[in-house]
């Protein structure tokens, strides 16, 4: 143990500090950045959070680490988590780590080496100057890119893509012994917790806009921009039980319900809201319709349907109700988050 | 450390050339200290020979002049956004070879140790990795006047050659590194060309380069063995530097 911590180890003392840096320092920049940026962030301050409870508590081994990324924004992979392992050279940081994906993505192998170029250019240009957090940045990026038939890279459709996003959220992916599944769960869980949070926030913002101003007329790419949006949502909803929740209760007392919840009132509040805005009949079916095939086909929930038949007055009502609802826990959420949260996060260390 | 006929005999049947030229140098250099040729022998051989003169003349004024140095480097880094772990390391590394040549400390080494120390990866190649912050740092912070050098030398912007041929290990070194180097640190180098040029002229010299630092304080002459300036003098064959000693 004390070899493993030897401090006059260069690459111990370079790889606590990386630790170190990363436990301490998103959380103030997490709340003042954009929503945009949120997405790459989110997952980095998960991952810290997470990465310093194991790598504190019970990887015996630092140059071990366990990671979590979102799929990037606008691509199949959007709304996917991704798990992974990174291994640390000993010769860290003039070696560059290697990554390794362990939940089925469609661009890289699991289980296998993924050859990450960082610059564009020459991928055997590490510098010891990039960190983890460069490179764990970097792969987000990748993702979306064309494979060109590099080693350990899938070419999968767009399709497939977007399906094995959806299983991503199913939860940690399963290997090695027990203890080490422990981790990964326990991991897995921070991970999602706060990427739910994000889409949740996400489509918070989305709704308001649609609502925001009166459009008179919704044009056809408006309305299948909202698709990927409620796709999305009704994924979540199919989240292992989501059925035995009740509807009404919001005050999440376990915090992997709450989730779930929030999800559903945004499932129902987010085609409302696509409606509300268009007059015309003809333009609420033309709307519905792509809609309702898109979702059974996909995602094999079968509410969408009876709910999208309902009179558009409920609609309205259910809209109201869920907006409403959704304030309150928006402002009950930044209320723990500025109180609660930070407490939360040091608990592991 | 060798002297110089080992270089002559190097080169027996080779161009006449350099052969006449070694000659030359024979007359002005004692010896030549090989460096290992892994793309970092320049910044090694600026290393070795930058800590051997410290010792050598106990040149305490000298490590206080590059200290400010040092952190304006760390400044400079700082400012281009560099996040400070990723550099720390580097500067603390060399910060403490800088103390422990200078002797009468608990820490200082001996120069057989500092021979040592110079061929271990764990403490040569932080080293070395300090020389390539410091002079990418140097390289960005000047963009305007590193701007030309580099285009002449590939068709990158300056951000990407620091990235490509300064940041990483084992990438070769060139006039606009040594430039860099020597104006961030504020440390003379003299570079002796040997290759197969001649002078019209018909007598054969051997050319050589000062790099001369643009800023103002640049090391006293106070040490009484240091007959020469620069204090450091490399030798630059076709694709790999050596330190030369002056007689």
């Amino acid at each position: 143990m004390a070899d493993k911590y030897n401090l006059k180890n260069p690459a111990v003392k370079r790889i606590l500090q990386e630790v170190k840096e990363m436990h301490s320092n998103p959380s103030d920049d997490f709340m003042s950045l954009p929503l945009e940026d949120l997405c790459e962030i989110a997952v980095l301050c998960v991952w810290f959070n997470g990465i310093c409870r194991g790598a504190w508590r019970e990887i015996e081994n630092i140059f071990e680490w366990q990671f979590a990324i979102r799929g990037p924004r606008d691509t199949e992979f959007e709304g996917g988590i991704y798990h992974g392992r990174i291994q640390l050279p000993s010769e860290y940081p003039f070696k560059p780590p290697s990554f390794m994906l362990l939940t089925p993505n469609g661009r890289f192998e699991t289980q296998t080496k993924i050859c990450l170029s960082i610059s564009n250019h020459h991928p055997e240009h590490w510098q010891p100057s990039w960190s983890v957090r460069t490179a764990l940045v970097a792969l987000i990026a990748f993702m979306p890119t064309n494979p060109n038939g590099a080693l350990g890279s899938l070419d999968y459709k767009k399709e497939e893509r977007r399906t094995l996003a959806v299983k991503s959220r199913e939860g940690p992916p399963k290997f090695g012994t027990p203890e080490r599944q422990k981790l990964i769960d326990e991991f897995a869980f921070s991970v999602i917790y706060c990427a739910a949070e994000w889409t949740w926030l996400s489509q918070i913002h989305e709704y308001m806009l649609s609502k925001a101003p009166p459009v008179p007329q919704p044009s056809a790419t408006e309305a299948s921009d909202e698709h990927p949006r409620s796709e999305e949502a009704e994924a979540l909803v199919d989240s292992p039980n989501p059925e035995s929740l009740p509807a009404g209760e919001r005050i999440p007392d376990q915090e992997g319900d709450g989730i779930v919840e929030e999800q559903e009132v945004l499932a129902n509040a987010n085609p409302a809201g696509v409606e509300v805005s268009s007059e015309i009949q003809s333009n609420v079916s033309r709307n519905e319709l792509p809609q309702r095939s898109d979702t059974t086909a996909r995602v094999h929930n079968p509410r969408p349907e009876t709910r999208v038949q309902k009179p558009d007055d409920r609609l309205f009502t259910l809209a109201a109700i869920g907006l409403a609802i959704a304030i309150v826990v928006l402002l009950l959420k930044k209320f723990i988050k500025s109180t609660e949260h930070g407490a939360l996060f040091s608990n592991g260390s | 450390m060798e002297p110089l006929s080992s270089l002559a005999a190097e080169y027996k049947s080779g161009s006449p050339i350099l052969l006449e030229k070694i000659k030359v140098l024979d007359e002005q250099y004692a010896a030549i200290r090989r460096t290992r040729g892994d793309g970092n022998c320049f910044f090694r051989s600026f290393m070795f020979s930058y800590l051997e003169h410290i010792m050598e003349c106990q040149d305490q004024a000298e490590v206080d002049r590059i200290q400010p140095n040092v952190e304006k480097s760390r400044k400079a880094l700082q400012t281009l956004g560099y996040a400070d772990l990723t550099f720390e390391d580097f500067f603390a590394l060399f910060l403490e070879q800088l103390e422990c040549v200078i002797q009468g400390k608990e820490t200082s080494i001996s120069h057989e140790e500092l021979v040592i120390r110079s061929r271990d990866q764990s403490i040569s190649d932080y080293v070395v990795m300090f020389f390539r912050f410091v002079t990418s740092a140097e390289i960005q912070m000047r963009t305007e006047f590193f701007e030309p050098f580099i285009l002449g030398l590939t068709n990158t912007t300056v951000e990407q050659f620091c990235k490509l041929s300064v940041e990483p290990m084992g990438e070769e070194s060139d006039h606009v590194h040594i430039t860099a180097l020597s104006d961030a640190l504020g440390v003379p180098i003299r570079v002796v060309y040997l290759d197969r040029s001649s002078c019209d002229t018909g007598g054969v010299s051997v050319n050589h380069h000062d790099f001369m630092p643009v800023a103002g304080d640049l090391p006293s002459a106070s040490c009484s063995s240091v007959k020469n300036f620069p204090f450091i003098t490399l030798l630059y064959r076709p694709g790999h530097y050596d330190i030369l000693y002056p007689k």
